[in-house]
């Protein structure tokens, strides 16, 4: 089943999503990248409805970059979140939602602070120190309540993100092979291997 | 499940002498599993008003949006703040838009702000019927700013303890005529 | 019309009998050190209608003993009327009353040997231990049960329990520097209730309860523990 984790840590956050795309019981693709850049630095991973999930990100993807061009500045995180947000909330009421899950990291620049948000297809949203998406939600979390730490280098960052990673390989029944994962900092956005 | 129990969440407004206080849990959740203890349910309209909002999380924010659309409009066009009567009334207009604003399982707590609206205290969320209990219990006439913030927050923590879809640490306004105190208490993770 | 004729023969029609009624009314027990008090409205409903004002779900089982029930009123009846007729039985066998505690578990297999058609009922014990210390014990419809120092059920638990978190367990307070909470509440501060059974221990004293209002003692001897009964009119409506 689809699985994304998110942490922040001192000047960064990192974004995983595992890279399988299923239809029913069967994989499909095992390399599919689910997390989009969708500014400079923003990173966004999403996940749900298999069609609606790049539709959507895409839409949010094109939006940015017009009000890039026009304005000649990028959203911050907050705002871009706050646009993204009311455009699933939007949706959700309309004749056909989109069922689309997101984490969005974003690093800002004006206060060069990292913040995470957490976004469901309802169009709730709440900034979070750590979150995930998915069945490894319940195995990642509590890991994180115990050892995530705001204030932790890039590198014990991956760590933690690891040991939510190996967790759910190891207890879930249907857990996904591969992660991509990618992070954002001062510098703006690049993609990790583990 | 009801839609208002999905994301949990409780607010308590209470009124004293010459204050009103009103608090709200921090919790947000996807029904039994916690997202996030720093969600705030209780929003500043202007410096003597302020609006609790428990109930679905996604129009939780969009009204929470709709409201300061509307009362920065009404400020700009009448050039005075809103006063909390015509605040009372446009939520009440709001909330029962049939276009575009019509949302049957959003409930917004009696607007707090003026003391001549409700005479003790209201409730609303998940834990309601736990803060009436405890409110009934508790609240007495005329309490000044310091016992009516201990008695909301006693109000809130131990009605929110009984309560699974609340809690998660509390925060509480106490507003006074020229003066707002806002406290976060610690409270029960489990 | 023929049509509908075959059709409706077509159809099964499920009808089932519903042997079970929720009553309302709430059930409310405090202990202390030496005393117990049991109290319970006198309410019986059926949705919104209400069948009596007085109907008490509080019992004296014995002179140290009082039990609460509340749920299915006729099957709440009914499972008093067995826990006494076992009491009984027990004082022909022994020549004495039954202690708390073992009424306790008398009633927890009571209760589970109903297990697949239970007696719809919360109940809740209060009285006295034989070692002379208030008890309350709290009860599920099957027999789970727990000794407590206060428990709430019925219509209005969700209103009180949380409420007796605060002010009988302390629950969220932090006594002043130096000093702890009371282990145990005096009698005085221990409310009002519609009808309240307040039992107290062997040669325990009376904390001002013959002044209180509409009270009546249920003991003839100053002897041995004493049971009183408060009876007061709430709202009518």
């Amino acid at each position: 089943m689809e699985t994304s984790f998110a942490i922040t840590g001192k000047g960064y956050v990192l974004v995983a999503s595992d890279t399988t795309a299923a239809r029913s019981i069967v994989k499909m693709k095992t390399d599919e990248d689910k997390i989009k850049v969708i500014s400079p630095h923003l990173l966004m991973a999403y996940s749900g409805e298999p069609g609606d999930t790049i539709q959507f990100a895409e839409y949010v993807e094109r939006n940015l970059r017009l009000f890039h061009i026009r304005n000649n500045y990028a959203l911050r995180p907050s705002a871009a979140a706050s646009w993204i947000r009311r455009s699933l909330a939007q949706s959700l009421r309309s004749r056909k939602p989109y069922s689309v899950n997101l984490m969005l990291g974003g690093f800002d620049v004006t206060t060069d602070t990292p913040h995470l948000y957490w976004v469901d297809y309802l169009g709730t949203m709440t900034e979070v120190p750590f979150g995930a998406h998915g069945y490894g939600a319940y195995f990642g979390l509590s890991l994180l309540d115990r050892y995530h730490n705001p204030e932790a280098t890039l590198e014990e960052g991956i760590e933690t993100l690891k040991r939510c990673i190996n967790e759910v390989s190891k207890r879930l029944v249907v857990s996904p092979e591969k992660y991509k994962v990618k992070v954002v900092d001062k510098d703006g956005t690049r993609e990790i291997e583990l | 499940m009801s839609i208002m129990e999905y994301n949990g969440g409780s607010v308590v407004a209470m009124v004293g002498k010459d204050c009103v206080a009103i608090a709200s849990d921090l919790r947000l959740g996807n029904q039994a599993l916690g997202i996030s203890s720093n969600f705030q349910k209780i929003f500043p309209v202007t410096d003597r008003i302020f609006l609790g909002l428990p109930g679905l999380a996604t129009d939780v924010t969009t009204l929470r949006e709709t409201f300061r659309f509307r009362v920065n409009m009404y400020t700009i066009k009448e050039e005075r703040e809103i006063e909390p009567e015509t605040f009372a009334h446009l939520v009440s207009s709001t909330l029962y838009e049939p276009t575009g604003g019509f949302r049957p399982f959003i409930a917004a707590t009696d607007l707090i702000g003026c003391l001549n609206f409700a005479k003790d205290f209201v409730v609303a969320g998940t834990a309601s019927t736990k803060l009436y209990g405890t409110a009934e219990g508790l609240w007495e006439p005329d309490l000044d700013p310091e016992q009516l913030f201990e008695t909301i927050s006693q109000t809130m923590l131990n009605a929110v303890d009984r309560d699974a879809y609340s809690g998660w640490g509390v925060v509480v306004h106490v507003i006074e005529k020229d003066k707002v105190t806002t406290r976060t208490l610690k409270g029960r993770m489990d | 019309m023929p049509d509908m004729v075959a059709l409706s023969r077509q159809q099964p029609q499920e009808r089932q009998f519903n042997p079970y009624s929720e009553n309302g009314g709430t059930i409310l027990a405090i202990s202390g050190a030496d005393f117990s008090v049991i109290a319970g409205d006198t309410r019986q409903s059926e949705g919104y209608s209400i069948q009596t004002r007085y109907a008490p779900k509080v019992f004296r089982l014995t002179d140290k003993a009082v039990l609460a029930v509340n749920g299915f009123a006729a099957d709440g009846n009914m499972f008093v009327k067995q826990v006494r007729q076992r009491l009984e039985w027990y004082r022909h066998a022994h020549a004495k009353d039954m202690p708390l505690r073992a009424i306790a578990r008398l009633i927890q297999t009571m209760l589970y040997a109903r297990r697949f058609f239970p007696y719809y009922v919360y109940n809740i014990l209060g009285g006295i231990e034989d070692d002379g210390s208030g008890a309350v014990y709290s009860f599920d419809p099957v027999g789970s049960y727990e000794r407590e120092s206060c428990r709430a059920a019925g219509a209005a638990q969700s209103l009180v329990q949380p409420f007796l978190d605060n002010q009988i367990y302390f629950k969220n307070q932090v006594p002043q520097p130096g000093m702890t909470h009371p282990k145990h509440l005096p009698l005085g501060t221990v409310g009002d209730g519609l009808e309240m059974f307040v039992v107290l221990a062997k040669g325990s004293p009376l904390y001002g309860l013959e002044n209180f209002d509409g009270v009546q003692e249920m003991t003839s001897t100053h002897e041995g523990e004493r049971i009183f009964v408060v009876r007061r009119n709430l709202k009518r409506d």
